[in-house]
């Protein structure tokens, strides 16, 4: 039935020269074509289409028939497939390729999630062949399809171990691998160009594959941790991405003037927008971190930079990526900070660089991630980072940063681990033949000002800031005992005085403050559990975690913590009457 | 490794011979292929480059080049080169990508002995260099490529060199002669005191001691081209600066200095200090306005002397500070808002004066986009797309300006102005240029804006006149 409406409709048509076919017979044509496939009459199909009398009708008519075929082909039923394969054949060969595209990319756009890596893979050479056929004219069809095809690749689940990528179930890499063998003609094309007369910047199919090749970058490849060849010998994510790389320099973009786009800016004249859209900072990052940790395309990149100014260019991008939250691209600043950093000499990086704005935010960024992100590692991996990154400045950049950070991070934890380089640094300037200006003397006492200090006087929360008193009190005693009063290369003796009166008072003041207070609230916390051991239980407020209700603090537990509370002040006064032993040791003899 | 020990036997023979001739070790291979230490080749005929004298980089010039023309700090280098661990292994070679590496010699973004080696070098020279670890990657090494501690030997050939261009369209070109102090630059708004000595064809014009804010050096009588450097010259630095007219002093010259029309000039900078104005994150909103008020005085004091590029200036700093402001509460949006809108508002004006057509579109779209009715806004963008002779998405414009208020006149005329042109090139060309000024038009848009800026030099005031009209009503905001 179907098949003779489709030979009815075909011959009818036949007999029509000029081609302008009426909306019924596209109708009826797609309508009895679909019924006729899906009913797996594709011979037959097959047959009138390759009639040499209804070539016409065929070229005009016949991209319609793709959706069916597709499906058809994506069923991978046995009996119909080599018709279905030689009616796509034939149809890519006769129809309009504009139309084809079109009918192609449709295909692929509808795909959903579950079958996109099967019918990326089997659409991909028939778009090829389409895209070849267009010609010189193929520059913003092949563009088009590029970010139909990514955007559907960025749909694929990305594998995260090492079976994962080898298993490939949801076709990623399969997809990757594709889409290399894809672009490989148009990449020929404009390399060739490029080899014999300079290509202009502004060629269109080169700007597609520009943009291929910074969409691949952002997704899915910064998504992506490579494994490194030990793990995994063959990696289909690794050779796309070194791939992609390779792409980029056969296009005429040079590797070392990507990386240091942002550092090496020209002065924009105003509506050179578009320069920041065809290279977006995130691609970029992404390049650097294949570049510089898993040390993809090593090749193609020159071995002359210099250290320094490699680190310059990627804080911009360390930047980026740890302004972030996902703990993919937390990671990947990380990583790309640290080998940034392995690769610099210790205690070489001057103090000019700090006047760079990455130098004072990254850091910043940086203690966000230590102390503020869930997870563990990150935050460990964080720390580590931090002091290889204090370990790289000279020392009187060291000291800069030091003040910098005690200034601005606002976090006792941190400023206690600062508080520790400060102590090493000084335990370090005071051995023979290392001394020097910065942590010794006249410029060390206004770093010591910001050290020993109360940021709210004896009103200050001294468990919220232990950390950083626990510190500094460390680093006070040690200099009383380190540094004799008769030799004072810190200074430190001169200036105690007025760190009794701002520091050591004050401390003291608060700690028998706090103490009176934690002994009160723990007796009567004690005289209540007594006399009512039920009432207590009904607390004022509630305290959710994860939508879970955490249970009520039992009267046993507030005494836990009070009682640990004063553990905790006897821990910071037992320094404390240290510190003021020794100086009242010093006090004894001169009386 | 292995390869080169068995080729040695007969090749020195040959080398030897040639060594004797020339005085000179002919290539990479060759020094590798002798039995000798290529360290100890270097000392016995290589010269130390190196400032201090400690032989950390050593050369052998292999081919001179052209006497005297040496590349300045800071110029675009092009070189190919190979490179070689002292085991002969090679690491790293330009030849292998068929691509000439680029950089910025004298600036640290290379290895030191890099820095060095390749200024001493003449344009076409060829020459080896052996380069000692402090020189190179030191301890850390480079990895995968580089082991640590690693002695490099290269082989380098300079291919050419030119001077730094400072902006996109090239019309100012930057060569240092003595190198400034760290990473810190001048921004918009720094105050800076240099010294200028002003060159044209050869003849020296001015030299003085001067001080001005970067952005407003018109108010000191200093060229566009020299303000514009200054954010990317250091403290102690002294630089050669080329400007094209455009940035120099123009079309109409300068009398003062017997500058003729469309002259190039050439400037010596000695920037002697600077203060720094407060970058956009340094500021709270309270600060940004604040200031975006007086920019935006200092821009329209401009604007009215016809200094549009002046005024493009100030007016650019309003929208770089507010455009990622939201504010918090109505009063804060509302100020932010309307700010933003006169930037944009007279930007475009700027810009059609500069006849900058496109850029003149872009800002009326951004002020449509905050105020779809704007009556200036459609206005200017009407006025630009007549003359970017897109005569009916102009007629479009004027329409609807009069949408807005049926009693502006000067929209009547220019729909006037713009049927009558439509029906001129519907008659004139109805044939032969059919579709032709869509297709232009759409080209233009692509691809011309390049271009079209750079046969813009120095016409920035011509325009004045025709406009003058119009202005008395369009202006003033």
């Amino acid at each position: 039935m179907a098949l003779e409406q489709l030979s009815d409709v075909v011959q009818r048509c036949q007999a029509n020269k000029d081609e302008s076919f009426s909306p019924e017979d596209y109708d009826l044509f797609l309508t009895a074509g679909r019924t006729c496939i899906e009913q797996g009459d594709s011979a037959q199909v097959l047959s009138i289409l390759v009639d040499e009398k209804n070539k016409n009708v065929v070229r005009c008519m016949g991209w319609n028939l793709l959706g069916p075929l597709v499906q058809m082909l994506l069923k991978k039923e046995e009996k119909n497939l080599p018709h279905c394969h030689a009616i796509l054949s034939h149809l890519l060969e006769v129809c309009n390729p504009k139309e084809l595209l079109v009918g192609l990319l449709e295909q692929v756009e509808e795909a959903d999630s579950a079958s996109i890596a099967e019918t990326l893979t089997l659409l991909l050479k028939p778009l090829q062949t389409v895209l070849l056929r267009l010609g010189m004219k193929k520059a913003s069809s092949v563009g088009m399809a590029l970010s139909t095809l990514l955007s559907q690749v960025a749909r694929l689940p990305v594998p995260v171990t090492k079976e994962q990528e080898e298993d490939d179930v949801f076709g990623l890499c399969c997809c990757c691998t594709a889409l290399l063998q894809f672009v490989k003609p148009f990449v020929e094309e404009i390399k060739e160009k490029k080899d014999n007369n300079r290509i202009s910047k502004d060629n269109e199919l080169r700007v597609e594959l520009l943009k291929f090749c910074m969409k691949s970058l952002s997704e899915p490849l910064l998504e992506v941790q490579l494994k490194d060849p030990d793990t995994l010998q063959k990696s289909p994510l690794r050779d796309f991405a070194t791939e992609i790389l390779v792409i980029l320099s056969n296009i005429g973009e040079s590797l070392p003037d990507l990386l240091s786009r942002n550092v090496l800016k020209k002065r924009e004249v105003p509506g050179f927008l578009e320069e920041e859209v065809r290279y977006p900072k995130e691609s970029l990052a992404c390049m650097c971190h294949l570049l510089f940790v898993n040390h993809v395309a090593v090749d193609i990149f020159p071995a002359v930079l210099s250290p320094v100014f490699v680190l310059q260019c990627n804080m911009e991008y360390i930047e980026l990526l740890l302004s972030r939250t996902e703990v993919s691209r937390l990671l990947k600043g990380l990583e790309l900070y640290e080998k940034s950093l392995v690769r610099v000499e210790d205690n070489s990086l001057l103090v000019d660089l700090l006047e760079l704005k990455t130098f004072f935010s990254v850091p910043l960024n940086l203690v966000k991630v230590m102390t503020l992100c869930p997870d563990q590692t990150l935050r460990t991996k964080g720390l580590k980072v931090f002091q290889l990154s204090i370990d790289k400045f000279n020392t009187e950049a060291k000291y800069k940063f030091f003040r910098g950070m005690l200034k601005t991070s606002h976090h006792a934890g941190v400023e206690g681990y600062v508080i520790k380089n400060i102590k090493n640094q000084i335990d370090f300037s005071l051995k023979p033949s290392n001394g020097n200006d910065w942590f010794l003397g006249k410029h060390l006492l206004p770093l010591l000002r910001l050290v020993l200090c109360l940021p709210h006087g004896p009103e200050t929360d001294l468990l919220q800031n232990l950390d950083r008193i626990m510190e500094s009190l460390n680093l006070l005693r040690y200099m009383l005992i380190r540094d004799k009063e008769w030799e004072n290369e810190t200074g430190i003796w001169t200036e105690l005085y007025k760190i009794e009166d701002n520091y050591l008072k004050p401390m003291r003041t608060g700690l028998n403050m706090s103490k009176a207070h934690y002994e009160a609230e723990l007796k009567s916390m004690k005289e209540n559990k007594k006399s009512s051991s039920k009432d207590s239980k009904a607390s004022a407020c509630t305290v959710t975690v994860d939508n879970e209700k955490l249970p009520n603090m039992t009267p046993e537990m507030q005494i836990q913590v009070l009682q640990s509370a004063l553990f905790t002040f006897d821990l910071i006064e037992s320094v404390l009457a240290r510190i003021e032993e020794i100086i009242e040791a010093k006090e004894k003899p001169l009386s | 490794m292995v390869k080169h020990m068995r080729g040695t036997g007969n090749k020195r023979e040959i080398l030897g011979t040639r060594v004797c001739t020339s005085g000179e070790m002919s290539s990479l291979e060759d020094i590798f292929s002798t039995n000798q230490c290529p360290t100890a080749v270097f000392t016995s005929q290589g010269t130390d480059v190196t400032p201090n004298g400690d032989r950390g980089v050593c050369k052998i010039v292999k081919q001179h080049g052209v006497e005297g023309e040496r590349p300045m700090i800071g110029d675009r280098v092009f070189v190919h080169y190979t490179g070689r661990l002292l085991n002969g292994k090679k690491f790293d070679s330009s030849l292998d990508r068929k691509e000439p590496f680029v950089f910025n010699v004298g600036k640290g973004q290379v290895i030191k002995s890099w820095d060095i080696g390749v200024c001493s070098m003449q344009k076409g020279e060829v020459c080896l260099m052996l380069c000692k670890p402090e020189y190179a990657y030191g301890s850390a090494g480079s990895p995968p490529k580089v082991p640590p501690n690693a002695t490099l030997v290269f082989e380098i050939e300079l291919l050419n060199f030119r001077g730094q261009e400072l902006i996109e369209d090239g019309g100012i070109v930057k060569r240092i002669k003595v190198k400034g102090e760290g990473y810190n630059n001048p921004n918009e708004g720094a105050t800076v005191h240099v010294h200028l000595e002003g060159w044209c064809g050869g003849r020296l014009f001015e030299s003085r001691d001067v001080t001005f804010i970067v952005g407003e050096s018109e108010d000191v009588g200093v060229p566009l081209g020299v303000d514009r450097a200054m954010e990317k010259i250091q403290k102690g630095e002294r630089c050669l600066l080329y400007l094209k007219p455009k940035y120099g002093y123009g079309k109409e010259g300068n009398k003062e200095y017997d500058i003729g029309s469309n002259a190039e000039l050439v400037y010596e900078v000695t920037l002697k200090d600077f203060e720094k104005a407060k970058e956009c994150w340094e500021m709270n909103l309270k600060e940004k306005t604040d200031r975006a008020v007086l920019v935006k005085q200092k821009g329209t004091q401009y604007f009215k002397a016809g200094r549009y590029n002046y005024a493009v200036i100030q007016y650019q700093q309003i929208v770089n500070w507010l455009e990622m402001e939201c504010g918090s509460g109505m009063d804060e949006q509302k100020a932010i808002h309307a700010l933003l809108l006169v930037a944009h508002l007279n930007l475009a004006l700027c810009y059609l004066r500069l006849r900058e057509y496109s850029l003149t579109v872009e800002n009326c779209n951004q002020v449509l986009e905050m105020d779809p009715e704007n009556e200036k806004a459609l206005y200017r963008r009407g006025e630009a797309r007549l003359l970017r002779n897109e005569f009916n998405m102009a007629l479009v414009d004027f329409k609807k300006v009069l949408q807005v208020n049926s009693f502006n006149r000067a929209a009547r005329s220019q729909i006037a102005v713009c049927q009558r042109k439509i029906r001129e090139h519907h008659d004139r060309d109805k044939k032969i240029y059919a579709n032709m000024f869509q297709r232009f038009a759409e080209h233009d848009d692509k691809v011309g804006r390049l271009k079209r800026k750079k046969e813009e030099s120095g016409i920035s005031d011509q325009n004045k006149q025709g406009l003058k009209r119009q202005r008395l009503s369009q202006d003033g905001s």
